[in-house]
């Protein structure tokens, strides 16, 4: 990525060159080196997250140690499970809907629109970027809840990264949706963010065993990672059918929130409404 | 549609960008805009900001867009760039059809809106002109030896590693400035460029822009409410009033379109009662009173001018001053929208 920064001294040396064009592999390099120097010099709001995160993790299990005693400690690996999930969840919902909201507030979203690529594919490629600074906040977040609960799972880096990514990629899904609805409506995020609790329940659906559940964004995906990282089942010890379905839904829900996405921006479009917040 | 027909269309809108250039030597408008129309809600709340607005912008020539606060002019910019979706009418940059085409059509536009950022405040000024001329289709690498230009040009060379929330507003307008035309783009759109400026750094922008018009061959269409920016900047003005287009000549013509002269007299013998009659007078643009008696703004044709000094000659009357008023753009505003002037 050092090539992004020339010195003045390389610019230079191109003083008569003709102006190249640039296509997706450029636009993904600048989207995602733009997403790598936030994270590295503002990593304020990542520590406040990670902090934020173990701190309720410590109320719930000290706290429900004290009140549930056995009970908690005997599904202390199914909670921090869920709770890694949520995370990542979490993560990626919210960065992906808050950073739309910014961009129109900033007024970059409408600059983007007119340019040859549009907008669609930058926050694609964004949502890639909060997927993997997500990933590697979460994974702290789990390293230091196995310290503090003396748990051990099995943590089969294929398996998990495969099956947790597969899983979020709903929720991306969702987070398009929902900075389309901040696109036409402004400043309804905070409305927007009360959904991250209904993460809550849908990563604990596989517990009710209701078949259709399955369909819902997380629900099938958190039986899979319960059972990859609880069980020690790998990758390929999945049935074909289970892996078709987290990818269905991964694919589905993605899908469907890029084009939430897409009509909410041209009805902002038709309505005047894409810049003005 | 596939990545390669995908890439193969930002290839073209590159290719496009280049066009463009080679025809700014041709005769061909840059910017066409034919019976634009644009109501926002429906019913008796409904209101048309862009009102049948018909124009088209030479290249190599800076517009100004003039007009008071609701004429329509950001509704007007918005739907030419297609971030507003007109109801009517045809937009065509370079010849090609924006609706139809939008990815060719934009290929060498750019634009910095009134209000907005338009660049990222946590990245430095040269990261900032790197991402805006990738996502204008440029490879940044191609066109490093420009944004060093650019730097140079605009003051901003010392400051290129420095994050853009960390610097003044007048450089944070430069920035601006300087990101719309980093991918090279020919034809440039401003909406209040100078808006929150302090006079100095006005005036900086101001020189800096119309030599980068000069050099870089650009088009530029600028909306701004200080009449000296537009003055000073503009080859041509376009003045909207609710949502049309009251006049669109060049600054040198607006400035002295009519045969109208402007004086302003100053007599002991305006008092109360003359002051009153002379205010009814067509010519009489204005009275004012003075510790002793008053004095009377006028406009008028030569005619209108002998016949009014022949009345005050009848009256007795005996100017102690004649000044003439210079017409200014602010001037040529207010005759044409019959407002006090744009709105801050």
């Amino acid at each position: 990525m050092s090539d992004d920064t020339p010195s003045v001294e390389s610019g230079a040396t191109t003083a008569d060159q003709p102006p190249r064009p640039a296509g997706y592999r450029h636009l993904m390099r600048a989207v995602l080196y733009r997403e790598y120097l936030v994270f590295v010099r503002y990593p304020a709001n990542a520590v406040g997250g990670i902090v934020v995160a173990l701190f309720f993790f410590g109320v719930l299990f000290y706290g429900g140690r004290m009140i549930a005693g056995r009970a908690l400690t005997d599904s202390i690996e199914g909670i921090i499970v869920g709770y890694f999930l949520w995370t990542l969840s979490v993560g990626a919902y919210s960065s992906i809907s808050n950073d739309i909201g910014s961009e129109v507030q900033w007024g970059t979203l409408e600059r983007h629109v007119m340019t040859p690529f549009g907008f669609a594919p930058v926050a694609l490629l964004k949502g890639v970027a909060k997927l993997v600074r997500t990933f590697l906040t979460s994974a702290l977040i789990l390293a230091v809840m196995l310290v503090m609960t003396g748990t051990a799972l099995s943590l089969n880096v294929l398996t998990v990264v495969t099956v947790a990514t597969l899983t979020v990629v709903s929720v991306l899904g969702l987070g398009f949706a929902a900075g389309g609805i901040t696109v036409l409506y402004k400043r309804v995020g905070n409305w927007l963010n009360l959904l991250q609790f209904g993460f809550i329940v849908l990563i604990s659906a596989p517990a009710f065993d209701l078949g259709w559940v399955r369909l819902l964004p997380l629900a099938h995906g958190s039986a899979l990672l319960q059972r990859a990282m609880v069980d020690g089942t790998r990758l390929w010890e999945f049935s074909i059918p289970e892996l078709a379905l987290l990818v269905g839904v991964a694919a589905g829900y993605l899908a469907g929130g890029y084009l939430v996405f897409q009509v909410a921006t041209r009805r902002a479009r038709r309505l005047g409404v894409l810049g003005d917040y | 549609m596939t990545a390669s027909e995908s890439v193969g269309d930002i290839e073209a809108s590159a290719e496009r960008a280049t066009q463009s250039r080679a025809e700014a030597a041709t005769g061909d408008p840059a910017v066409v805009v034919d019976g634009l129309r644009k109501t926002f809600g429906s019913g008796p709340e409904a209101v048309t900001a862009v009102d049948g607005v018909s124009v088209a912008i030479e290249r190599g020539s800076v517009v100004g867009l003039l007009g008071p606060n609701g004429a329509g002019k950001t509704t007007l910019i918005k739907s030419i760039l297609g971030m507003v979706v007109p109801d009517e009418g045809d937009v065509r940059i370079g010849g090609v059809d924006a609706r139809a085409s939008p990815r060719t059509a934009y290929a060498d536009v750019d634009a910095m809106l009134e209000g907005a950022r338009n660049d990222y405040w946590r990245l430095t000024v040269r990261e900032n002109l790197r991402y805006f001329a990738t996502v204008s289709g440029v490879d940044p690498d191609s066109v490093a030896a420009r944004h060093d230009r650019l730097l140079e040009r605009l003051d901003l060379a010392g400051k290129a590693d420095v994050a853009v929330r960390d610097l003044s507003r007048g450089m944070k307008q430069k920035v601006s400035l300087a990101s719309v035309l980093a991918g090279g783009a020919g034809v440039v759109f401003l909406d209040e460029p100078t808006l929150g400026l302090d006079v100095e750094s006005s005036r900086t922008l101001q020189r800096e822009l119309r030599r980068l018009v000069a050099e870089e061959n650009l088009t530029v269409i600028l909306s701004s409410h200080d009449m000296d920016v537009v003055e000073r900047v503009c080859d041509r003005v376009v003045i909207m009033s609710d949502g049309r287009v009251v006049a669109d000549d060049t600054v040198e013509a607006l400035l002295g379109s009519d045969d109208s002269h402007r004086l302003e007299l100053t007599s002991a013998d305006f008092d109360e009662a003359l002051r009153g009659t002379l205010a009814e007078h067509p010519a009489v643009v204005a009275t004012e009173g003075l510790d002793r008696g008053g004095r009377v703004e006028l406009r008028a044709d030569s005619d209108g001018l002998y016949a009014l000094m022949a009345d005050l000659d009848d009256r007795g009357v005996t100017l102690d001053d004649v000044r003439s008023v210079d017409r200014d753009l602010e001037t040529a505003f207010v005759d044409l929208t019959g407002t006090d002037g744009p709105d801050p």
